[in-house]
């Protein structure tokens, strides 16, 4: 097992590099980080920008390899991603940002699961009675909404609940409050600060496990073996649980796995609408500002992230799935 | 073990452990309430076994799941269903659940979708056990490889850990088997559970079933469509049709004295090992009504060939009949108006179901050696690689499945070629239809060699000359097209354009295979599954081809309707002359139809020759093991016959060492002495002839055996 993940491992290693360094001479072919230095007042001499960019490794006048090579050792040696055109550090910014959309990402993740199979397993066993209709009805709506309308929708109704209370129980916008210190206040203030956009992120996207746990789990209630399971004494409750449930959660398990990486960058505009600093915006930002340094390092964070879904859907089907073998 | 019971000797005495009364079913559809179920009644005793005989339709397994409480909540139950004094109709889910398991065990149809496939089989029979009694997991789980024992599967230790994926068929249905006697319940209902199986495996199924009945005292509900097994493990027969019993009586007596048409219908229909000189078979016209609507008339009325305008007006009840025998301990009762003129099949000595007249085949009247050879497969093998790995396969074994076998098919000859599943039947029909060279040895169609075949034209023209006929009548006819189209696409194939022949062609065809050419319109949803065979066959003669490959024609069909494709293919292969490879597990059909059979073990030929000498004379220890597999449908042979019960399922053909495929379950082998035991383990026997001339086997012992037991 050690062996296949190391395996595994070493595979997806090699497919971030080449990932990665294709993005990096994509980027430097595409991005022109000098137009940062063009619309600057008083104007600058070509020669001043291209002194400013060979500070940051970016300079288009010294031949690519040089610039790749000097990369790629900042990064082998130091874990260096380099830096913005305006002299920012990418790894700073990274760090920074991984922090805050994992603190949105994973609880809206979390509770999508836990709402979507939940609801998927209630309204499997009770198909086409009125809670099914129903519980389907709003999914498929939730399902068809798209992720600007969900989050200024959860933003009106709070600012219509703050106005109505008088004070501002759930805060719009931010990640955390300016003017809070100290670990448990800005635990709190955090918390706070994520019900919101976690709200709206969870209604977009635990749609799409309620559907599918839903048929999966119906394809199999009619089994022959949730018969043979019933036929032993269990109720049809019970055997659904024991029998059903299990089979069937194997590829909604494949399915959250790989919908991480996407979940991490792809939160662009609930980042937005909430004014939350995290990857989401960092990918658009980087291109919009033609950081080559910043757009490679989101690249290889997706391709990172795609590798560790891939690796932990092999392993939740392996546990689950006693028919899989690892070899 | 399980604790003994006293087994009733005189159940008549007794109250019944299940009582049935007036069980009527409904289930809602787009074409209105179907009634799958009308009016059923029956009483069981312990110890007991009731067989329900009837097609496909017929009600019998609804009847079942109905007793279970596993239909769906949308299906309307009426009536009462009685066990032990307590009406379990009345019981909701969770009540029943005390029932079922505890006091009733159930074996499925499927025993490869039956077992849950994430759980190991031990933790399985375990959940069983704890459902219903409080005893710890060690406990139930030393419980569950004692039972795993009693079903007879081997190191019960080991196996009870592993998952269902990796037990054979056989293997699946004995460890549900163990299930469903691990709370020792009064009742075990079995659906068809033997029907997804092969023959020998069958008989090792039906034997563990009247094991764990004698072992349980339970009764038992043997639900089949097949007549021999009912023959061999019933006591009573209830036979339905269309919802509703319409014949019931001891087993002895059904079988020698039936009096509904459709009993009778249903006995003419199956060819017979143990009646092999019957020309042709009886089959019933027509089709099952559809339960939606049924007027008040007899439901057999349409199919039935002593009809009379009495039994269209009313629905005729189950009566007893007098003077009907007292031989099995229950009353015989029919649904029929003419039950009391019926006697011997027949109605004032003229047979209900007249034999069809069968064709004089032209073909047989010239001596065998000088008709001319339409196939001739010699030395055919064929090898698949096993590979290890993902991204870089390696070859780590092969599979021999089909390991050098020769056979010749003459004109106007009918070859049946029968085996356990995966020995190899399938494989060799591929490759003769393949039409390219074989890995090793050589193919030759209608004297052509498929080695010589390189252009397209030389294919086709040889293509022409060799058809098939699938298994599956609804999966081989793309439903999209009509009849017309689907019996048009050879003809075009073959360069027929012109649109007043081809309507010709098309409707001379289908009136050769007994279907009205005004449908040619329809789609083959349309059809019936003996029609829609039917026109499968149509599609094959198209082209008029010598030589047809016919792979399990009739497996999907139901008794009644398969005897009318039989008869077809036997009528076909007289006036057209045409020559057949019939590939089929069952070997009735296939000693019904065959001149000659080859029996196949392992992507070998271990057994060819004439049909009834094959069949009279079976010489290879493994031919003998099948034919006294099959289940006679006469419950007075099936007492009394000798069976030689193999051992084990069919091993994989990976290895390509001498000696003998079938020493590990031959029961042969365990009688000789060590010396001819090395020979069977290290020389690999030859298709030998001995004193008579078209019969090969290859055994070396076989003349040990010959004569000592038929």
């Amino acid at each position: 097992m050690l062996r296949y993940i190391a395996r595994k491992a070493v595979g997806w290693f090699l497919m971030i590099a080449v990932a990665t360094n294709l993005t990096y001479f994509l980027a430097n072919a595409f991005l022109k980080p000098a137009s940062n230095y063009t619309a600057l007042r008083p104007p600058r001499t070509p020669a001043q920008i291209n002194h400013s960019l060979s500070l940051y490794n970016l300079n288009p006048n010294k031949p690519i390899l040089d610039r790749w090579w000097h990369w790629i050792s900042g990064i082998v040696t130091h874990f260096d991603w380099g830096r913005s055109p305006t002299g920012g550090s990418v790894n700073d910014q990274v760090a920074y940002r991984i922090f805050v959309s994992g603190q949105l990402v994973l609880g809206s993740t979390i509770l999508a699961i836990v709402i979507g199979v939940g609801l998927g397993v209630y309204t499997a066993s009770r198909q086409y009675k009125a809670a099914d209709r129903v519980w389907q009805g709003l999914s498929v709506l939730s399902f068809n909404t798209p992720s600007a309308v969900a989050s200024l929708a959860v933003v009106l109704a709070a600012i219509a609940l703050n106005q109505a209370l008088g004070n501002t129980l759930l805060p719009v916008a931010g990640a955390q409050s300016p003017d809070v210190s100290g670990f448990w206040p800005v635990f709190a203030s955090r918390a706070t600060h994520a019900i919101l956009p976690t709200i709206s992120l969870t209604f977009i996207s635990y749609a799409g496990y309620h559907l599918l746990q839903r048929s999966l789990l119906l394809d199999n209630i009619n089994s022959d073996y949730v018969r043979t399971a019933r036929a032993k004494g269990l109720t049809r409750k019970q055997a659904i649980y024991r029998h059903g449930l299990r089979t069937s959660i194997i590829p909604v398990a494949t399915q959250v796995a790989f919908a991480m990486p996407a979940l991490f960058t792809g939160a662009v505009i609930t980042e937005t609408v909430f004014a939350w600093h995290g990857m989401g915006e960092y990918f658009t930002k980087t291109i919009s500002t033609n950081d080559v340094h910043g757009v490679v390092a989101v690249a290889a964070f997706g391709a990172l992230m795609t590798a560790i879904g891939a690796i932990l859907a092999d392993l939740v089907v392996v546990a689950l799935d006693p028919r899989i073998r690892v070899s | 073990m399980i604790e003994q019971r006293a087994v009733m000797t005189k159940p008549a005495t007794q109250q019944p452990l299940l009582c049935v009364r007036d069980l009527k079913v409904a289930f809602p559809s787009e074409s209105g309430r179907v009634d799958a179920v009308r009016g059923v009644s029956f009483d069981l005793h312990r110890g007991k076994t009731l067989g329900i005989v009837g097609e496909s339709g017929s009600g019998k397994s609804v009847t079942s799941m109905a007793v279970m409480g596993l239909l769906p909540d949308y299906a309307a139950v009426t009536g009462s269903v009685t066990l032990g004094g307590e009406n379990l109709l009345d019981l909701d889910d969770r009540r029943m659940s005390k029932v079922r398991g505890r006091r009733i065990g159930m074996i499925f149809q499927d025993p490869l979708s039956s077992l849950t496939p994430i759980f190991s089989i031990g933790s399985q029979i375990v959940e069983a056990l704890q459902i219903h009694q409080d005893i710890s997991s060690a406990a139930a789980w030393k419980r569950a490889v004692e039972l795993l024992d009693l079903v007879g599967i081997p190191n019960p230790d080991r196996r009870a850990k592993g998952f269902p994926h990796e037990f054979s068929g056989g293997m699946r249905q004995r460890a549900v088997i163990a299930m469903a006697i691990a709370n020792d319940p009064d009742l075990i209902i079995a659906d068809e559970p033997t029907t997804a199986l092969d023959v020998t495996v069958q008989a090792q199924i039906l034997d563990v079933l009247r094991t764990a009945q004698r072992e349980t005292g339970a009764a038992v509900i043997m639900i089949t469509h097949d007549l021999g097994v009912v023959a061999g493990s019933a006591d009573d027969v209830m036979v339905m049709y269309a919802g509703r019993a319409v014949e019931r009586a001891g087993v002895d007596e059904l079988f020698s004295r039936p009096r509904m048409p459709y009993t009778i219908g249903l006995m003419g229909a199956i060819p017979r090992l143990d009646d092999r000189d019957r020309e042709a078979l009886t089959p019933v016209q027509g089709t099952p009504p559809l339960l939606v609507d049924l007027p008040d008339a007899c439901p057999f009325a349409a199919r039935c060939p002593a009809v009379q305008d009495a039994c269209r007006e009313a629905e005729p009840d189950l009566l007893a009949i007098a003077g009907g025998g007292d031989v099995g301990g229950s009353e015989h009762s029919a649904a029929c108006r003419r039950a009391a003129e019926i006697d011997d099949a027949a109605i004032g000595g003229e047979p209900i179901y007249p034999v069809p007249a069968e064709r004089e085949n032209r073909a047989a009247a010239v001596p065998r050696e000088d008709r001319p050879k339409v196939l001739e497969l010699s030395d055919v093998t064929k090898t698949f690689p096993l590979t290890k790995g993902g991204l870089l396969k390696r070859q780590v074994g092969t599979v021999f499945a089909v390991n050098g076998i020769d056979l010749d098919i003459r004109e106007g000859e009918t070859l049946g070629l029968v085996g356990e599943s995966g020995c190899g039947k399938t494989t060799t029909l591929l490759e003769i239809m393949g039409l390219t060279p074989p890995e090793r040895g050589a193919i030759s169609v209608c004297g052509k060699d498929t080695a010589g075949l390189k252009r397209e034209q030389d294919i086709s023209a040889v293509r022409r000359d060799i058809q098939m006929v699938f298994q599956d009548p609804m999966g081989s006819l793309d439903p999209r097209m009509t009849v017309f189209d689907i019996l048009a696409e050879p003809l075009r194939a073959v360069g027929e354009r012109d649109r007043k022949t081809l309507s010709d062609k098309i409707a001379d065809l289908m009136e050769l295979v007994g279907l009205d050419p005004e449908h040619r319109d329809r789609f083959p949803a349309a059809f019936s599954g003996g029609q829609r065979q039917r026109i499968g066959i149509a599609r094959a003669l198209a082209t008029k081809p010598r030589l047809l490959v016919l792979d399990e024609p009739v497996s999907a069909l139901d008794v009644s309707v398969q005897a009318g494709v039989i008869n077809l293919l036997n009528d076909l292969k007289a006036e057209l002359g045409l020559s057949y490879l019939f590939v089929a597990h069952d070997l009735s059909v296939v000693c019904h139809i065959s001149d000659r059979v080859a029996v196949m073990y392992l992507g070998r030929i271990v057994e060819i020759g004439d049909t009834d000498s094959v069949f009279d004379n079976p010489r290879h220890p493994y031919t003998k093991a099948l034919l006294s597999a099959i289940p006679l449908p006469d419950p007075v042979a099936e007492r009394t016959r000798e069976r030689v019960l193999l051992k084990g399922d069919l091993p994989s053909p990976t290895d390509d060492r001498p000696g003998c495929r079938f020493v590990s379950r031959c029961p042969l082998h365990l009688t000789l002495s060590e010396p001819q035991q090395q020979k069977c383990r290290g020389v690999t026997p030859q298709l030998t002839g001995r004193e008579d001339q078209d019969h090969l086997d290859a055994c070396h012992f076989a003349d040990l055996t010959a004569s000592a037991d038929n």
